[in-house]
């Protein structure tokens, strides 16, 4: 699972300014053969840091993104759900180490990414800030925001980082089964009683403006991200990416007979594009800079695992074992 | 804490944890996988852990919880040993340098090839050689079959934790775990019936 819509820095405009011109021409006449960039290669520091700014915000995302789901592991409906739920958050967690390795080849070593995510200083999907009141929130997660996930990465699976290109790999492999356990979920709530329908419903009118915020801030008012697009770090703008999700998608959730909380949301066929209400984009920003319903506790909640699983790690430590870069 | 998450609202969390201290970092080390049968070992990437015992057990959750691979081993990072990356038609094992004989007794080499950029070593065989670097040279007159090869790694065979054949059970265990599958989760005739019913 992924959060898009990643909040880039903003790139100052002489910040090429220092890298050796021939270099730099060589490394994007490399991305545009479509070859990948590996670790031991020649990089801008732009790139690098950019990368691994994307990459940390993703494994991040992973990790928090478990705890919303994992919240229902204990209260699943039935033995199966149970099961499936539990796979599923392992696997979330399990991308993120993927995740981490890959940010790691960049030159962040793993204990830093965790402590700027403690501490507040990274960033990760916006999403995971809002409540799983109920199974269907879960189920919402489990089908589109998984979903959602899938369209991005499978538009950077196609990036020019090698190790992060093979971490997608492998992840988007295993999102299969996630957005396939998660339609699963909904069409046994749609095909339920009233009740189940029902909370299904309330719990797309919840999570649709969280979800269309999911993608980032529309392309007019996003960071200028040219440079980005040309190095094959973001792969689609986020309106492309949204506009994909929804192709994707309203038509499946309609066909199970539920509304959309967006009266101005219509397929144009001239364009080909979906029209819809302008997400508020000032809640977005307020969220996502702490002010959000579960920030403090996502935080929180990683902070004490962290505390708490401290002396265990302390017990394995052993001096001559030391930390070194991951290879590729 | 105030949540609505029961699990969250039983823990016992102090007002305020303080930021952790700066940890020590456990080790790295390389993972690799035989996907097949008759496959050759493929480096598939990294954990850290401890020790080489909880890597390799780390290993196994990571990379093996689906129908990937029949066997694993890890090695410590800093005990892989890695010839430079060379681009183009250049073939790796033409700019290798010179080694002089050492004199200490022979052991066994595990040599790895990266024949395409942006994939991943893959495993070639086996030489002895009194160390690293003349190992890459024995490969180089035993495995330089023409193609271009761009990145060659070579690891010391006493120093990988192998799966132990009482092991393999790891793997067999996973036709049982059908619920990891998408396959696992086909909703289209549920579907279709709620579709007649609603019409």
């Amino acid at each position: 699972m992924y959060g898009g819509g990643n909040t880039f820095e903003g790139i100052a405009s002489d910040s090429l300014a220092t890298e050796d011109p021939e270099k730099l021409a060589a490394f994007e006449a490399r991305i545009a053969r479509g070859e990948k960039i590996e670790p031991a290669d020649w990089m801008p520091q732009l790139y690098r840091k950019q990368l691994i700014r994307m990459i940390e915000q993703h494994a991040h995302s992973e990790i928090i993104g478990a705890l919303p789901e994992g919240t229902w592991i204990t209260r699943a409906p039935g033995f199966k759900r149970k099961l499936a739920l539990m796979a599923k958050v392992q696997d979330e967690v399990g991308h993120a180490q993927l995740l981490y390795s890959a940010a790691e080849t960049l030159g962040k070593t793993r204990e830093q990414m965790i402590q700027d995510l403690i501490s507040g200083k990274s960033k990760y999907s916006n999403i995971f800030n809002y409540p799983a009141f109920t199974w269907a929130d879960a189920c919402f997660i489990s089908w589109l925001v998984d979903a959602g996930a899938i369209v991005n990465q499978l538009a950077n699976v196609k990036g020019s980082y090698g190790p992060y290109c093979r971490a997608l790999d492998r992840i988007c492999a295993e999102e299969s089964f996630h957005l396939k356990y998660g339609h699963h979920c909904v069409i046994y709530l749609a095909a339920g009683t009233p009740k189940q329908r029902e909370m299904f419903q309330e719990a797309i009118n919840r999570w649709w403006a969280p979800m269309m915020h999911f993608f980032g801030p529309a392309d007019k008012i996003s960071a200028h991200t040219q440079v980005l697009m040309n190095w094959k770090v973001k792969m689609a703008t986020n309106d492309d990416t949204r506009n994909q999700f929804l192709d994707m998608y309203v038509p499946k959730i309609w066909e199970l007979g539920f509304t959309i909380p967006d009266p101005a949301l219509r397929k144009n066929t001239e364009t080909g594009r979906w029209e819809y209400t302008e997400p508020d984009w000032e809640e977005f920003k307020r969220v996502i800079n702490g002010d959000g319903p579960c920030n403090k506790e996502r935080l929180e909640v990683r902070r004490v695992a962290e505390t708490r699983g401290r002396w265990v790690r302390e017990a394995l430590r052993s001096a001559t074992m030391k930390y070194v870069e991951p290879l590729v | 804490m105030k949540s609505l998450d029961p699990r969250v609202e039983r823990l016992p969390i102090p007002a305020a944890v303080g930021a952790p201290s700066p940890l020590d970092q456990f080790g790295t080390f390389e993972v690799f996988v035989q996907p097949k049968e008759g496959k050759p070992f493929q480096h598939e990437g990294a954990v850290h852990a401890p020790n080489l015992e909880m890597a390799f057990v780390l290993a196994k959750e990571t990379f093996t919880r689906r129908f990937t691979c029949v066997s694993l081993y890890v090695v410590e990072t800093d005990n892989v040993f890695v010839s430079a990356v060379t681009e183009g038609n250049q073939n790796v094992y033409d700019v290798l340098p010179d080694a002089k004989n050492g004199n200490g007794k022979e052991e066994s080499f595990e040599i790895y090839h990266l024949l395409k950029r942006g994939k991943q070593p893959v495993h070639v065989g086996t030489v002895q050689a009194t160390d690293a670097a003349r190992a890459m040279l024995r490969a180089r007159e035993r495995f330089n079959s023409g193609a271009v090869v761009f990145n060659v790694w070579a690891v010391r065979t006493s120093d990988i934790r192998f799966t132990s054949p009482d092991e393999n059970d790891f793997w067999q265990t996973l036709p049982e775990k059908k619920f990891r599958d998408a396959g696992d989760y086909k909703g289209g005739d549920k579907l279709k019936e709620f579709l007649e019913r609603s019409k």
